[in-house]
């Protein structure tokens, strides 16, 4: 692939570590700026080398406490550590308050950690396809981890967390009938499962509870070699976290022996990002140009002349035809 | 324009009768100094104690704050004093703190050592009237220690002294925050309450609703907290420390917040005495008529002391004064005219000061106890909120009380919609304020007031002092002091600290490192801000 | 209402200063007038405030001001010149004397609001000088 001579100069400016030059891409990201797919394509060439970290879970979990003393533990084991904080969660004006990066303060100030908060603007693409090419930037850049963190409630989160090649899913010490709802989506994307809050008096039973679910659903886990881990937490006093980092550079550590499994969870990846940078072409192409096509026939639909699923049909068939 | 209350409740054109059906005088209301204290604690209320009369002072040296203390005493500020901290102190680090440093006696007094403490103090009586220091609810144990400290230095015995150092720890969630952690701050707060009380120091201790409903709470929510937090104090001081209850109702003070709706700030005053009667009976089976009194002072609002024509903020103080008169207080303190501008001016000051004496000695309002008694629109509001804030407070039982309800972030949210609520009333014009959405004037029409200027370069100065002083102390006595406090910071939680406390500042240990190393004795970092390390080491 | 799509806002307070309820309304009144604010909240350091602006590229800095502490906002913007990134409006709110205002503006503070401000004015203000608009614009 030809890198023409300004995103050759990105990607090495990236490359380098340069934070501004960073910030500034991303930002094009948010915007949704279609001038960014060569430079978007040369980065993802020269990316991969850091590894990417998923945390979720419900609001209120203290996940971004969590990260925060991750961070410091990385960093104390000398590693440069980007964080993605995604806030999916904005009200009818478009409007959002990120607050997470005031729960990772302490880093503020030291040049080895990054931390971008991310909300949805109502972008073309949405949310997941803009993660993502964040991700693609980070990952180009000299850190050792990356951290994508976003709310695990709905469809958008879990798929933005599906970018991450390690997934930490953090839970709080709950009742019984939270466990159960909880319950579907475990073993289907944690790696790693985290009780935080862990001097609340539930945390050990939540636990126990996580523990026989995970050995309960075991048989269905493709993954043989792991068997993911429950840990218990306190974010405010850091305790556990260390723990968590072990476990996190274990199954890193696992998945470098078993590359069978790394291999099919890498190209669910790239399935699941290509199908995402579908949507998103497709999107683009509806609100420009061939929206007008909608335009002329849709009342014809309105009228039951014709159906959504004809229309759809010849959209494509056009659109297909002009690639 | 709206016609409702402060939190909601429709007014209407007149009231009559049947807005206050099944009134029974005895059981709602009774006399001054009866059971339940709707119309206070006080036959003869102010002709038997004069509310105590008083402005905050504290800005830039601890010189300069003993200078203001005596001018204010000078302007007939009679019966106790009462100093705010800069937030250097109110963050428990020290002025020679790389952030200390720009800020040092900026917004208050720099109290960060005992030495500051004598030096603000010096011929001023620690006895015969109440000594208030305020700040943040963290270094509440450092403010008990150097009023301990500075009594035995002076041969005073310290059950002698009254007044208030300690300020509860939910103040870091009503817009006053200052950056050590909710548990630490509840644990160190009830060890000083504890000593307090066991050694029968007439120090109170503030759990407030005045930051909260300056933070935007409305008059009901106000009331629900306050008893939550009382609640939550006393219940504690009563189950983990074995006190009963009838002397823990001897530590909290209320400070009310009274703006300028002038009936229903009554209304709230008499309906908390009410309120807080009931639960100290029926929920705490308390047995003596004291215990079911809680002292409340008040505060004239901050917040509705308008930037734009302050000389209007003149006659909103006179009315909120005279609510808080005759509402009922043991103490009154005014925000100043130039509130929304800068620190208390001298000017602003006395303004403050003389509205009070006014009020006090022209008015009249200080003759007759709780002169609205039987009015229906009083007695229907006091009902009103009653009703309305029992209903808040029964929502925060039911979570398990004011810390639980805290940790579920349900205090928080509730204070942050009604703060955006009246933000936008204003800004809808739905409630008018004269001078800022009603009735405004060109910027420079407005009249010039005097502004109080911040000596920003006195920061730096009272950083170097206290670098240079630091090496001047006894270091071994300062180290064996430390070390005691490092090793009882490191077990359980019922420990009582206070007494090390006493001793490391009484060897003139500062609030850095006082706080820094019972931070680390309990798993923190020693400097919060995690820029300096700690100076000291331990086996 | 959308006036603040895409616009990017920090909104802080600075050194020691732990008065949070002006920020959280200010917060709150940007977020529903469309902007993207990123909260920082108490104690932020003019250095950790600079970090944010760089790493979440931001559009304007706004700082809620009430303990008097103005020599951090001078010091911040200062920081901001030198880090080339003096084409980020600082703004700030909340109880500043008129005079240290016009000190303020005087040392390349871009707009201060008193209290009382309707909230349409510091919409309106952002959205005609935050970074994004102009750059858009240019």
């Amino acid at each position: 692939m030809d890198v023409n001579g300004e995103d050759g100069a990105v990607v090495g400016a990236l490359g380098s570590g340069d934070i501004r030059t960073c910030a500034r891409i991303i930002s094009r990201v948010e915007r949704g700026d279609p001038g960014i797919v060569s430079l978007l394509r040369a980065l993802y060439r020269a990316g991969g080398c850091s590894r990417v970290v998923g945390v979720t879970g419900p609001p209120g979990a203290g996940k971004s406490s969590l990260v925060s003393q991750l961070i410091r533990v990385w960093r104390k084991r000398g590693l440069n550590v980007a964080v993605l904080a995604v806030d999916p969660s904005s009200p009818f004006s478009g409007g959002a308050v990120l607050g997470d990066r005031l729960r990772m303060a302490e880093h503020s100030c030291d040049d080895r950690v990054f931390i971008r908060s991310m909300a949805s603007r109502g972008q073309l693409g949405g949310l997941t396809k803009a993660a993502g090419d964040a991700l693609t930037v980070l990952d180009a850049m000299p850190w050792d981890m990356v951290v994508v963190e976003t709310v695990g409630v709905g469809q958008n989160e879990t798929d933005i967390i599906r970018h991450a090649e390690v997934v930490v899913l953090v839970q709080t010490p709950m009742g019984g009938d939270d466990i159960q709802a909880a319950k579907a989506g475990i073993n289907e994307i944690g790696d790693i499962y985290v009780v935080n809050k862990g001097d609340h008096p539930e945390a050990n039973r939540t636990c126990r509870q996580l523990r026989d679910m995970i050995t309960l659903g075991q048989h269905l886990n493709p993954d043989s070699s792991w068997t993911p881990p429950v840990i218990k937490t306190q974010s405010l006093l850091g305790e556990g976290v260390e723990e968590l980092a072990d476990q996190i550079e274990c199954r890193f550590e696992n998945l470098r022996t078993n590359p069978e499994v790394a291999s099919r969870r890498a190209r669910e990846r790239v399935r699941h990002r290509t199908a995402e940078i579908i949507r998103d072409m497709l999107d683009r192409r509806l609100r420009s140009e061939d929206g007008q096509l909608v335009e002329t026939v849709i009342d014809s639909v309105v009228a039951r002349e014709s159906d959504p699923y004809a229309l759809a049909e010849s959209l494509l068939a056009t659109m297909t035809s002009r690639v | 324009m709206k016609r409702e209350t402060d939190y909601g409740y429709a007014l209407k054109s007149v009231y009559g009768p049947e807005d206050v059906a099944g009134f029974d005088y005895s059981r709602d209301l009774n006399d001054p100094g009866g059971y339940p204290y709707t119309r206070g604690y006080y036959p003869e209320g102010y002709r038997s104690r004069m509310w105590t009369q008083r402005m905050t002072a504290g800005l830039g040296t601890s010189v300069d704050a003993n200078k203001v203390l005596k001018k204010y005493r000078d302007m007939g500020q009679v019966g106790g004093i009462c100093v705010i901290s800069d937030r250097v102190f109110s963050d428990c680090i020290d002025p020679d703190h790389p952030l200390g440093r720009r800020e040092a006696g900026v917004l208050g007094w720099p109290g960060c050592s005992l030495l500051e403490f004598e030096e603000m103090m010096e011929d001023i009586p620690l006895t015969g009237q109440s000594i208030t220091l305020l700040g943040s609810s963290a270094p509440s144990t450092l403010r008990l220690a150097y009023v301990v400290a500075l009594a035995q230095k002076r041969g005073i015995d310290p059950s002698k002294i009254h007044g208030s150092v300690m300020e509860s720890p939910f103040e870091n969630y009503f817009g006053q925050t200052d950056v050590s952690p909710f548990d630490l701050n509840l644990k160190l707060f009830l060890d000083a309450s504890e000593y307090v009380l066991r050694n029968k120091i007439r120090m109170r201790a503030s759990i407030i609703s005045q930051h909260f409903q300056e933070s935007g709470g409305n008059s009901a929510q106000a009331l629900a907290v306050n008893l939550s937090m009382v609640k939550e104090i006393c219940g504690r001081l009563v189950n983990e420390r074995g006190l009963d209850f009838d002397t823990t109702s001897l530590l909290p003070y209320e400070l009310v917040s009274i703006g300028t709706r002038f009936f229903e700030e009554i209304a709230k005053m008499r309906a908390l005495r009410r309120m807080y009667a009931r639960m100290a009976r029926e929920e705490f089976g308390a047995k003596t008529e004291k215990a079911c009194q809680l002292l409340m002072a008040v505060h004239t609002s901050g917040r509705t002391m308008t930037y734009q024509q302050p000389l209007n903020n003149i006659a909103r103080c006179a009315i909120q004064t005279l609510a808080g008169v005759i509402g009922g207080c043991s103490a009154l303190d005014n925000a100043t005219l130039d509130n929304a501008h800068s620190e208390p001016s001298a000017l602003a000051a006395r303004m403050s000061l003389n509205t009070q004496h006014i009020v006090a000695y022209e008015s009249g309002a200080a003759d007759v106890v709780d002169p609205l008694a039987g009015s229906y629109f009083v007695e229907a509001l006091t009902n009103q909120v009653e009703e309305e804030g029992y209903k808040i407070y029964n929502e925060i039982q039911s979570m398990g009380g004011m810390v639980a309800a805290l940790k579920r972030g349900f205090i928080q949210e509730m204070l942050s919609a009604e703060a955006a609520k009246k933000f936008r009333e204003i800004d809808n014009k739905e409630r008018l304020v004269v001078g800022v959405n009603h009735l405004v004037i060109p910027p420079e029409d407005d009249f010039e007031i005097p502004i109080q200027e911040v000596h920003s370069q006195d920061s730096e100065k009272i950083a170097d002092r206290m670098a240079q002083w630091k090496p001047t102390r006894d270091q071994a006595l300062l180290n064996a002091t430390i070390a005691q406090l490092y090793a009882d910071a490191r077990k359980d939680d019922r420990f009582n600290l206070m007494p090390s406390i006493i001793e490391a500042v009484k060897a003139y240990a500062t609030v850095g490192e006082v706080m820094g190393v019972i931070r680390k004795g309990r798993g923190l970092s020693y400097d919060p801000f995690e820029m300096i390390e700690c100076p000291f080491t331990f086996e | 209402m959308l006036k603040g799509k895409g616009i990017k806002v920090i909104v802080s307070m600075i050194g020691l200063d732990g008065h949070t309820t002006g920020g959280e309304i200010v917060a709150r009144v940007l977020r529903d007038a469309g902007f993207e604010v990123i909260y920082l909240g108490a104690t932020q350091t003019p250095e950790m405030i600079l970090q944010a602006a760089i790493q979440e590229d931001v559009d304007v800095i706004g700082i809620s001001s009430h303990a008097s502490n103005y020599l951090q906002i001078e010091y911040l913007v200062e920081l901001l010149r030198k880090n080339g990134m003096a084409d980020v409006p600082v703004i700030c709110g909340g109880n500043i004397p008129k005079h240290v205002a016009n000190q303020l503006k005087g040392r390349g503070v871009a707009e201060v609001f008193p209290p009382g401000s309707p909230s349409s004015d510091i919409v309106g203000y952002i959205v005609e000088n935050a970074r994004g608009a102009r750059r858009r614009s240019a």
